[in-house]
């Protein structure tokens, strides 16, 4: 009775969170928050004996524990039933349509149009409990039904089956097999037939995706639950037969929860919209999922090709246009960006008072050197000759004015020499200067002989005989600047020593004698008379 | 007069384009020299010209060498034979008279540049300080160029600015002579320095002179123009006007000195302003003419102009 007390309650509070308001949920509220734990204690013990593990068998779920520690022991018990559950709903599946299972509520089953409000009623409340669990039970919810339907399915499959199968054949097995068979060739079932395509779709999908994406699918479906209601609400559903689908599920028994079946519903009512051609994003989205990774990846690649091409296209920033002018950019806009060039010019030296030094030291070992860069002065050379300077003599002149006229008449006529002046006196001295050195240049040179030249010159005769002379001097000396005979003694004819004269010739001698004497001696007395 | 000038102006560009050729000869003729000092084999590239310039070296004279060589910097040898007319014609007879300066402004100056261009020490004779807003001063520099050259002046300096900095110097030698293009920088007055009274007065004696690392061809040509500005000094002068070459930045400096404790401790006070010169052309003609040809200009954005030294290393 313990059992059935907790189901109640459990059901109670199930009941309660259902009709609470939704507004209710947005602010904290304790009673919602105990009725929902009592909810997930209910729904968690009736699971327990079907999972196929041993997870523990009570959810605890005192107010100490929080959401996240609740939902790992949900997680404990959905974990291996989920894919246990999955797989005998396939097998359900496949049983033959003809099975009488479950007894789906019709309003359900019929077209959308027709029961739209009361859809939308089930789909509501449906909504409800899953916005509702969401935090704690979204996925035990739909494995909760998954698992009924499943459980249904099972036994029809045994039904039929139980002729054909033994210990080796599983029909179910087989059909698994099948399935696998035909994603890997067609891959995701794209092109098969309408309701098995469908259906096989989605239960192979489900199927495919691993255990990580179990949340995300169920979440995924929950979307596609959402987003279906309103489409399949909208749309007729060309060709889509009452017999294709509901001859299968008139089989479930009617204590099947509203929400299981419609889910299944929508969700085959969307792939066959889908397989009909209008665009849907889940069918997009599951066609993607669809394709191998490598179409993936070149989807990516043209898609970013695409966006390439564009920027391509467009102009691009005034900073990437090469040369640009104020006005073809923005105000101040060179301003924000950091331009760097290289600078090929050196820059000004900086002086600073290491260079100062150097340069007082370098100028202080110049001028101990003394070693100045001046303008030198050019030495003087001579251009012109010096002028002569007529020297006049102050002096009166010794020699008389008719003197004077004498020697003028005489240098014409060429008698006196000329008289010299200060600058012939130089040119004469370099004349025998000149004419010496030419002298002995030719006697040294010439082999033939070249006598002396006569140089004019006042000079003192020594009478030194020749013999002397020549001894000395060379051949070339002459002996014409000796004293000639004449010079020596004037004189006519016999010319007698003092020894060789006769008495009488000594008389006449002294006769001739004081003639003379007294011829001179008469001007005398006459001079010394007049002193 | 007119066609006198241009006559003139001719002749000094024929002769400047012989002293290529010259200067030509007279390499081969030192290296040929050089070769027989040294008893070494002649180079192959003179073998052809070899006797005729054997020939021409012996007939040279002694006399010829010594003449010349008070025209060119320490670098020749007294022993080669230093040809006459090379780059420094125009500074021939520079060595025997003194300078004449005319120093003045670009159009409009500001008093700032006035107080710098008079505070120049190239006013030693300076004839003309006229920084064009007098009067009697033309407008137009070709006028000026012809007043100049009337005066017989031998250099006329312009000096530029920008917003009371200066920041150019032009001179230019006068009779068709070459004009050097510098650039200042880091000016430094004497207003600037604010123990002016300290310093006293200028000194007026003729300055000694000191250029340092000016060591290749443009760098002594620039030297050369920079030397002639000054005339030559007494040998106990204690004034020294300094242009040293460091990185093609020559660095105007002027100290005067004195030698306290005798010969070997120097003192020296900086007096005057300081400023960095930076050559960027020299042309073969006066500042007026607009088309003369270009003996050197700066090139600064080739990329080698990082590693160039053109003024010397």
């Amino acid at each position: 009775m313990d059992a059935t007390a907790a189901a109640d309650k459990g059901e109670a509070a199930l009941k309660l969170l259902e009709y609470a308001d939704p507004s209710h949920f947005l602010s904290p509220s304790a009673d919602l928050v105990t009725a929902a734990r009592a909810a997930s204690q209910h729904i968690y013990s009736s699971l327990v004996p079907l999972s196929p593990a041993q997870p523990p068998s009570t959810l605890l779920t005192d107010p100490a524990f929080d959401a996240e520690q609740i939902w790992s022991q949900i997680e404990l018990l959905a974990r291996p039933l989920l894919p246990h559950l999955r797989r005998q709903l396939r097998r359900l599946e496949q049983q033959p349509p003809s099975q009488p299972q479950a007894t789906l509520p019709l309003p359900v089953e019929k077209p959308a149009d027709s029961e739209e409000e009361e859809e939308e009623d089930g789909q509501g409340s449906e909504l409800d409990e899953l916005k509702e669990l969401e935090e704690t039970d979204d996925e035990e919810e739909l494995s909760d039904d998954e698992e009924d339907e499943e459980e249904e399915e099972e036994e029809l499959d045994q039904r039929a089956h139980k002729g054909l199968e033994d210990q080796f054949l599983k029909i179910g097995e087989m059909a698994e097999f099948l399935d696998k068979g035909d994603e890997e060739e067609y891959g995701g079932g794209a092109n098969r037939g309408e309701e098995k395509k469908a259906t096989k779709n989605w239960m192979a999908e489900s199927d495919d995706e691993g255990d990580e994406d179990r949340d995300e699918e169920g979440d995924e479906d929950l979307e596609d639950f959402e987003d279906d209601d309103e489409d399949g609400e909208g749309e007729d559903g060309g060709g889509i037969m009452y017999k294709d689908f509901f001859e299968k599920s008139h089989n479930r028994p009617a204590k099947k929860r509203d929400g299981s079946t419609k889910k299944v519903q929508f969700k085959e009512d969307t792939h066959t919209m889908e397989l009909d051609g209008s665009e849907n994003d889940d069918g997009n989205v599951e066609e993607e999922q669809g394709l191998s990774t490598h179409e993936k990846e070149q989807l990516k690649a043209r898609a970013k090709i695409e966006q390439m091409e564009k920027a391509a296209l467009e102009s691009s920033a005034w900073t990437m246009q090469g040369e640009v002018t104020a006005s073809s950019r923005p105000i101040n806009s060179a301003l924000e960006v950091d331009l760097d060039f290289e600078h090929n010019v050196r820059p000004a030296p900086v002086i600073t008072e290491e260079v100062t030094a150097s340069l007082e030291d370098m100028i202080k070992k110049r001028i101990a050197e003394g070693h100045f860069d001046d303008v030198e002065k050019p030495s003087l050379l001579p251009s012109k000759a010096p002028k002569e300077h007529k020297e006049l003599d102050e002096s009166k002149s010794k020699k008389g004015l008719a003197e004077l006229y004498e020697d003028d008449y005489a240098q014409k006529a060429g008698i006196a020499p000329a008289p010299l002046a200060i600058s012939d006196e130089l040119k004469q001295q370099a004349n025998t200067l000149f004419k010496r050195i030419c002298l002995k240049l030719d006697a040294l040179s010439h082999f033939h002989f070249a006598p002396k030249p006569v140089i004019e010159d006042m000079s003192v005769q020594a009478n030194v005989p020749a013999l002397a002379m020549e001894e000395i001097a060379p051949v070339a000396v002459s002996d014409a600047a000796m004293l000639a005979p004449e010079e020596v003694f004037e004189g006519k004819g016999d010319v007698k020593e003092e020894g060789e004269l006769t008495q009488a010739e000594r008389k006449r001698r002294r006769a001739n004698k004081k003639r003379r004497y007294a011829a001179s001696h008469k001007e005398r007395p006459a001079k010394l008379q007049k002193d | 007069m007119i066609r006198r000038n241009q006559r003139l102006r001719r002749e000094y560009l024929y002769s400047k384009s012989l002293e290529g050729a010259d200067r030509a000869q007279f390499e081969k003729k030192r290296r040929i020299r050089q070769a027989l000092e040294e008893g070494k084999p002649i180079p192959t590239e003179l073998r052809n010209e070899e006797h005729e310039l054997r020939r021409q070296i012996d007939l040279e004279d002694q006399e010829r060498q010594a003449n010349d060589l008070f025209l060119f910097c320490c670098v020749w040898r007294l022993g080669d034979a230093v040809p006459t007319n090379i780059v420094d014609n125009e500074y021939a007879t520079a060595t025997i008279r003194e300078p004449k300066i005319m120093l003045t402004t670009s159009r409009n100056p500001s008093s700032p540049l006035i107080q710098f261009v008079k505070w120049l020490p190239v006013n030693l004779n300076i004839m003309f300080f006229a920084p064009y807003c007098c009067s009697f001063l033309c407008q137009v520099i070709s006028e000026i160029v012809e007043a100049c050259r009337s005066h017989d002046i031998t250099d006329l300096i312009l000096v530029h600015e920008h917003r009371g900095k200066p920041d150019g110097l032009i001179v230019s030698h006068l009779p068709h002579g070459p004009t050097a293009y510098f650039g200042l920088l880091n000016v430094v007055t004497r207003h600037d320095i604010k123990d002016r009274k300290t310093m006293g007065k200028m000194s007026e004696a003729y300055p000694h002179l000191i250029l340092d690392n000016f060591s290749t061809k443009i760098g002594e040509r620039t030297a050369t123009i920079l030397k002639h500005l000054f005339p030559v000094p007494k040998p106990d002068s204690k004034r020294i006007i300094t242009f040293a070459n460091r990185d093609d930045y020559i660095s105007f400096r002027h100290h005067v000195y004195e030698k306290p404790g005798g010969p070997k401790s120097i003192d020296l006070k900086e007096v005057g302003p300081r400023f960095e010169l930076r050559l960027y052309q020299i042309k073969l003609g006066t500042v007026e003419l607009s088309e003369a040809k270009s003996e050197f200009v700066l090139r600064p954005y080739i990329n080698t102009a990082k590693k160039q030294r053109t003024l010397g290393a």
